[in-house]
Order: structure tokens, then sequence, then C-alpha cells
């Protein structure tokens, strides 16, 4: 038999779980007519995440009004906001049986709000649904607009988590509608408004970045008291994006990680298929225990 | 006798692999759990568990063939 010679380095494999309960997670959200980020931007480790009962919701809709070269969310007009979206996820996620909750969302440049006072309702669903529920946000840059960051801080999420996603030399190329001060500002924003909220950011390798670079990214993340760092390889969703540049080795990742730690972030996740979302719950646990 | 499927890879588009790597061949004893095929996509290569322990008894998809979700990769004659 032929045999294709694979496209990948050996480290970038997965192993499918053979686990029913990916199935369960599936239709539960497909029973709350929720999106995630797992499913939208086609994640390696939805198989993983879903037969473990996790999942990270995608609110606001499942189009974007940005267009970021890396991302297989969809771009386009994006729908009305559905006001039934925060109870939905809480009783999607009292279902699940969660114990920390990941919020994510498309950007919403068409919103006055960029969709933030949405967030802020569905981190006060959770609230209400039970007291020991901890809740992620993984938030756009809102355009950089300081009340937005405002709203979603005093809804008091116990995770305020803001990608940088590379480094800023890429941005014209990665994240054309983006600008790194702007969302190095919301971290820093968001720190100051509420010290007892872990901020978080992640980064994307393997996109054509020098180590300088990304270290300089690091040191900028410390400077605005950023609490949690992820990195992990840029993996291409279709033909139609980004290629990748360069597979980045583990021990590189291991580095990062012993780097980072010495820097002061009180932890850092840092490996081929680490995603913001990925393990959130045990990374915030690590953080908090630090 | 019990028809492996490609299993969901989280794809919300374009949900097809490539077959890239029997880990076994026709008539071989598999053990549930154990890895049974390689799988690639445009993200990554995955392995596929076996899901019952048996005699692969057919091989359906060969190597460099594009499977979707759901299709028969392979028929394990189940013991």
């Amino acid at each position: 038999m032929p045999r294709v010679e694979s496209r990948f380095p050996p480290w970038i494999k997965k192993r499918l779980p053979a686990s029913p309960q990916a199935d369960s997670t599936r239709h539960i959200l497909e029973r709350y007519r929720l999106n995630t980020v797992c499913r939208s931007a086609h994640c390696p480790n939805t198989g993983e995440c879903f037969a473990r009962g996790t999942a990270t919701f995608m609110i606001m809709g499942n189009v974007c009004t940005r267009s970021c070269r890396f991302c297989a969310v969809r771009g386009g007009e994006p729908e009305p906001l559905d006001s039934s979206e925060p109870q939905r996820i809480a009783a999607a996620t009292k279902e699940m049986g969660l114990r920390h909750v990941v919020v994510t969302s498309v950007t919403r440049d068409d919103l006055e709000d960029g969709g933030a006072a949405h967030f802020a309702a569905v981190i006060r669903a959770l609230r209400d649904l039970s007291s020991e529920i901890s809740v992620e946000v993984l938030v756009p840059d809102f355009g950089g607009r300081k009340e937005s960051v405002r709203t979603v801080v005093q809804a008091e999420p116990d995770v305020f988590n803001h990608n940088v996603e590379t480094v800023p030399l890429l941005y014209p190329e990665v994240r054309p509608g983006a600008d790194y001060e702007v969302s190095l500002g919301v971290l820093q924003f968001a720190r100051g408004l509420r010290q007892r909220m872990l901020t978080k950011s992640g980064l994307m390798l393997g996109l054509g970045e020098s180590k300088e670079d990304v270290e300089a990214v690091m040191g900028d993340l410390r400077r605005v008291e950023c609490d949690i760092l992820t990195i992990g390889q840029y993996l291409r969703p279709s033909a139609e994006h980004l290629a990748v540049v360069e597979f980045i080795e583990p021990a590189e990742f291991e580095r990062y990680l012993e780097l980072g730690t010495r820097m002061g972030f009180r932890t850092v996740a840092s490996g081929p298929f680490v995603r913001s979302s990925f393990n959130a719950a045990e990374v915030a646990d690590r953080a908090r225990l630090t | 006798m019990y028809e492996v499927r490609l299993p969901d890879l989280g794809d919300d588009a374009g949900d097809e692999a490539i077959v890239s790597l029997w880990h076994f061949e026709e008539d071989d004893e598999v053990v549930e759990g154990d890895d049974l095929v390689e799988m690639t996509t445009d993200k990554a290569t995955f392995n596929v568990p076996c899901p019952v322990s048996g005699i692969l008894a057919e091989i359906i998809a060969e190597e460099d063939e594009t499977v979707k979700v759901g299709e028969v990769l392979a028929v394990i004659e189940e013991e």
C-alpha cells in the first residue's frame, strides 16, 4: 500500500478519544443552539475537550466583523443579538456540570459597545446559576473602548483573557483590523479596574516571528501585569488561511514556559497544542495557587 | 461485524480527512483502545483508536483516500 508522507512533524499528532461523552457534549450544545469556538475555529483539541465534557462557548453569533487571516470563524454581516443566549449558556453549563466556564465571542464592531453588555449579561446569568462556578471571558479588543472593558470587568469575571495572538511586527498580515498597543491597553485597563481578577493572554507561534519578538511580547505582557500566558503552535485551518511558516519544536515551547515562569507570570501553558482556552480550568487553578 | 466510522474531528467545515497510515493489516488482531489508523486533516494528524476488540476483517478506506466524517474506514469482526 502506498504511504502518504505526513505534512506534519511527529509532534503535531492528536489521539481521538473513544468516548461517548463527546456526543453528549455535542447534543447539549445543539439543543441549546450554542456556538463554540472549538468547532467554529476548527480546533484540533475539540474531540478531546468534548470527550471531557468541556467546551468554550462563543457568543453573539457565528459571524465575525473582522477577517483575521489565521482564524476559521467566517466574516460577514453578523446576526442581531439574541437576548436568550445568556440563559441558554447557563442552562447548558448546568447540564454539562461545568465548574469553570469559558466564554468568548466573535468580534462585533457593528455594536456600539462591541457586545460588552452581552458579555456582562452572560457572566451574570452564570453567577445567578451558582456562586461556585468560576467564569473566564476571552474578549475582543472592543476597539480599545475603555467603557466596554469596564462593563465586562464590573460583571466580575474570575479570569479576563484577551489574546495578543502574535508579535506586533506581524499584525498587518495576521490581524489586519487590530492594533497591538490597543490589545495591551485592554489588558492593562482591565487589570487596573479589578486586582482580584486574573488576567490572561496568548500567542500563536509559527507565523514567522523571531524568538526575540516573542520574548519582547512576553515582557510587554508582564509590564501590564498579565497573570497567565498561553503559547501554542499556529495550525492553518484551510488552504485559504495563512500558511504555517515554521513548526516550533516542543523543546522551544518548554523554554518559553521556563522563561515565562522566571519573568513572573503566575502560570504559563506552552506547547504545540496549547490553545487559549485549552484546559482553562486547570490553568486557572494553577494561577490561583501561586 | 463492527463498522469503524471516521469520528467527528471537531471541524465544522470540510469534515473530511485523508487516511495517512493503517497501523494494522487485514486479519490482524486488534484490541479496543489501540491506535488503529492515522488520519490527516488541514490542521493536524489524528490517531483513531480501535472502538472494539477483534479481527480487522476489512480495510475499506485505503491509505491516501479522503474520507468524510461518518464514513466507514474498516470492519472489525468482534470477539
